[in-house]
């Protein structure tokens, strides 16, 4: 697989490894919850950062699942907080996901809670929207990638802020979509969710677009019965724990979210490869089509049929990988030498967080 | 004998021998305005830097406000002229790629919204809200904008980590490459307010101010003659009004005075009250002036900058509040921050009841403006630009229900402030800095 990192350009410190957007429905779709395991397991191997997570439908379950997730893959250094999750704005449901909910509330024999989440209420998520902006602002230009398993509520919003438009054509190499079916096939909830949005993304969004489809999903599902084996070496593990609430863990499941943070990392993977391009169109009931056209910026990935046990293989290594560990904390720099009466770099211990961090325990 | 004072326009002066001075809003002036009766809306915007004792911040629960934590608590009698609002946050004061440099890139982000370029020399910010709002509505008053400070002006020289002191030590800015510097000594805030005069160094006003007697003997006259014409009502609003010229003389002759008074080394510019709360009472005073003889509408006040290195011997703190801000979680340091910010809020809310107590309209001068309290770090120790301390007092003219916190979600842009608070002043802009839309200042969350 090709390295993610960029290489540095005039001879300035390397870049970090590609930082990826993932905006997925943890509320439904399993593949999605995996996606984010998966993730993880590039971290792991220095290929990838998780350097946003945001849930793409309005769902307080969800969004606690993506939280939980979060401070179970820490992607910051200890002691520097943690990173907001985000959600769409929209009515919130009390009961939303309710076994998802049921699951995240689980307990262990001496009554303490198996996951901990610091979201409860509407406002300790960001509007997606804006936390993937500002997310993508923090990054070198070229050094992201953008991954939706969901409704594409957030980045048809982020595509209508200003100045957004210019700032992911500068950091964003492409957007992986695990939506749809290709070259047609039926209706997506995805998509049905917001057909709005979904039309808006695909008609506007400044980067090439890479979707994978149902049919990619299918061709490899990850099987139920492997996915707690493989992360049971931990006794409270969260994928594992709304896997099961979603049924998951009962059935094979479709991996076109797992597909979509792969190809955006490692575009050049040969497990998968890309149709020819052309134009992504969204019918009213939900349903995608493609239009080839050589000068369209869309494609779809396509399995190659020898290679499903190898990318399988691979889904379920990433998948059960321990968590990445975390950066570590560097030193500022010296301020300015000179400088009168200089502000500085706070202390060596608290630095500067370069991203959106919130302090542990930030809560007003 | 006709009336001179008939038909008293909204922008009518005092005048005599060189002088005028404006008048405050008066009753008489309401036929003279038809359909436009109210009084206007004033916009300020007072700045605190490197971060708040945020435990002693921010109000547990969302809604009406009841007891106020440590640091509002000298508020307490305002309360119910204030909105607490939690969660807002600067992304351009974050380092992104630019490295150390979070009280400058706060500071010139704070009213602009954009993240301003690191550099000592070629600096580029962008107009900032203030002056959105002062370029439509400052054409109805006699400045369109005040820019005052405590502190510093340099505007040249690396003041944090590579970025020029412009940033710094400015809140206000005309364009991208246009800083206003904010005036620090009171005489020129006077003479600037109510001076006609040609400019003169400090020095020079001083010495006129001390050989002259106060500006109002010069428009005695006038007065009287105003006096005959106003009801009851009138004459007492116009009399405080002198009252509180009158006692910003008298505080800056106490000032100038004080002058011989000064301990060795201290870095005192000439006519500068050496406390920090008689600097700011003065300060604040002229703004009161200027607000209710409408000088001007829009006020920003860099209450002290970020970096500062100023101690609060006043109130037995004698090491810089930026160091201290550097606490480490050392209980000892934490308790000076929180007395500074403390004593920050005390000296505001003297201000604030100033304005509380001067009617206007059916109101008073504080309900008809939108005062904007806060700072560009939360945790100062930490450099956070996130969950902002951000108070807004006034009521608009009616346009904001106060007394309440409104938490929205985490990340909402400071900008969506901004724009929502030029909404209210009249100005309606599409986009502004790094604004997501514009804030619901009713609403609970």
């Amino acid at each position: 697989m090709a390295a993610a990192a960029l290489p540095a350009s005039d001879g300035a410190e390397p870049r970090p490894p590609v930082g990826v957007v993932f905006d997925g429905d943890l509320a439904t779709r399993p593949d999605a919850v995996l996606a984010v395991a998966l993730l993880n397991g590039l971290s792991a191997k220095g290929e990838a950062r998780r350097i946003s997570l945001s849930v793409s439908g309005p769902s307080l379950a969800a969004a606690r699942l993506a939280d939980v997730l979060a401070e179970f893959y820490p992607t910051l250094p200890a002691g520097a907080g943690y990173l907001t999750v985000g959600m769409p704005d929209g009515a919130v449901s009390r009961d939303d996901a309710p076994a998802l909910a049921q699951a995240l509330a689980a307990k262990a024999p001496d009554g303490a809670p198996l996951f901990e989440s610091r979201v409860e209420r509407l406002i300790d998520t960001a509007d997606n929207a804006t936390l993937i902006r500002n997310m993508l602002l923090a990054q070198h230009d070229g050094n992201a990638v953008v991954v939706l398993a969901g409704a594409a509520t957030g980045l048809a919003r982020l595509l209508g802020m200003h100045g957004a438009r210019e700032q992911i054509v500068a950091k964003v190499q492409h957007l992986v979509v695990a939506v749809g079916a290709f070259p047609s096939g039926g209706a997506d909830v995805s998509i049905a969710t917001d057909v709005a949005a979904a039309r808006r993304l695909f008609a506007e969004w400044p980067t090439p677009i890479v979707a994978v489809g149902s049919e990619v999903g299918e061709a490899v599902r990850y099987p139920g019965a492997k996915l707690t084996e493989g992360l049971a070496w931990s006794g409270a593990h969260p994928v594992a724990a709304a896997c099961r609430a979603l049924g998951a863990t009962s059935r094979d499941v479709p991996s076109a979210a797992l597909a979509a943070v792969l190809h955006a990392v490692h575009p050049d993977a040969r497990e998968l490869r890309l149709s020819e391009p052309g134009n992504i169109g969204v019918l009213d009931d939900g349903r995608t089509r493609f239009v080839p056209s050589a000068a369209g910026r869309h494609r779809y990935l396509v399995v190659d049929p020898a290679q499903r046990g190898r990318l399988l293989s691979s889904y379920m290594s990433l998948v059960s990988a321990q968590p990445a560990p975390r950066p570590v904390r560097r030193p500022p720099p010296m301020a300015a030498a000179g400088a009168p009466a200089a502000a500085g770099a706070p202390a060596a211990a608290a630095a500067t967080p370069a991203v959106p961090a919130t302090p542990a325990g930030g809560k007003p | 004998m006709s009336n001179p004072w008939k038909f008293l326009p909204r922008r009518a002066f005092l005048r005599g021998l060189g002088t005028a001075v404006a008048l405050p809003f008066l009753d008489a002036m309401q036929p003279a305005l038809a359909a436009s009766a109210k009084p206007p809306v004033r916009l300020a915007f007072l700045y605190v830097p490197n971060g708040i004792d945020m435990a002693n911040w921010n109000v547990a629960t969302d809604g009406p406000l009841g007891e106020l934590p440590r640091v509002l608590a000298p508020l307490s009698a305002l309360r119910g002229d204030m909105l607490q609002l939690g969660n807002l946050t600067h992304n351009s004061g974050r380092a992104l790629l630019d490295g150390p440099g979070d009280h400058a890139r706060c500071s010139g982000s704070y009213l602009t919204g954009i993240q301003v370029r690191k550099s000592t020399v070629d600096i580029a910010s962008s107009i900032s809200c203030d002056q959105i709002v002062a370029a439509r509505v400052g054409v109805a008053t006699r400045f369109a904008s005040l820019e005052l400070g405590m502190d510093d002006v340099r505007q040249a020289g690396d003041c944090d980590s590579g970025y020029s002191c412009a940033y710094t030590n400015n809140l206000a800015w005309r364009s991208a490459t246009q800083p206003l510097p904010p005036i620090l000594n009171p005489r020129l805030l006077f003479e600037r307010l109510f001076g006609s005069g040609p400019a003169l160094s400090p020095e020079q006003v001083a010495r006129r101010a001390r050989d002259r007697r106060s500006i109002l003997d010069f428009v005695v006259s006038d007065a009287r003659s105003l006096q005959v014409a106003l009801g009851p009502t009138d004459v007492r609003k116009l009399d405080e009004y002198l009252t509180s010229i009158r006692e910003v003389e008298h505080q800056l002759a106490k000032a100038e005075a004080s002058d011989g008074a000064v301990e060795p080394g201290m870095d005192k510019p000439y006519g500068t009250p050496p406390d920090f709360a008689d600097h700011f009472k003065l300060m604040t005073d002229m703004i009161s002036v200027a607000f209710a003889a409408d000088l001007t509408r829009v006020v920003t006040f860099l209450v002290t900058r970020e970096g500062t290195q100023r101690a609060y011997r006043e109130i037995g703190i004698p090491d810089g509040h930026h160091p201290l801000s550097h606490h480490k979680n050392n209980p000892e340091l934490m308790e000076k921050v929180t007395r500074i910010n403390e004593y920050h809020t005390a000296q505001l809310a003297g201000w604030l009841g100033r304005l509380k107590a001067t009617t206007e309209g059916d109101g008073n001068l504080l309900d008809n403006s939108l005062i904007v309290y806060g700072s560009g770090i939360s945790d100062g120790n930490r450099h956070l630009h996130d969950d902002l301390p951000t108070l807004v007092f006034g009521r608009g003219g009616g346009a904001v229900r106060s007394g309440r916190r409104i938490t929205y979600r985490r990340e909402t842009p400071m900008a969506n402030l901004h724009l929502t608070l030029m909404d209210r002043m009249g100005v309606r802009v599409d986009n502004f800095g790094d604004a997501s839309g514009r804030l619901d200042l009713a609403s609970l969350s």
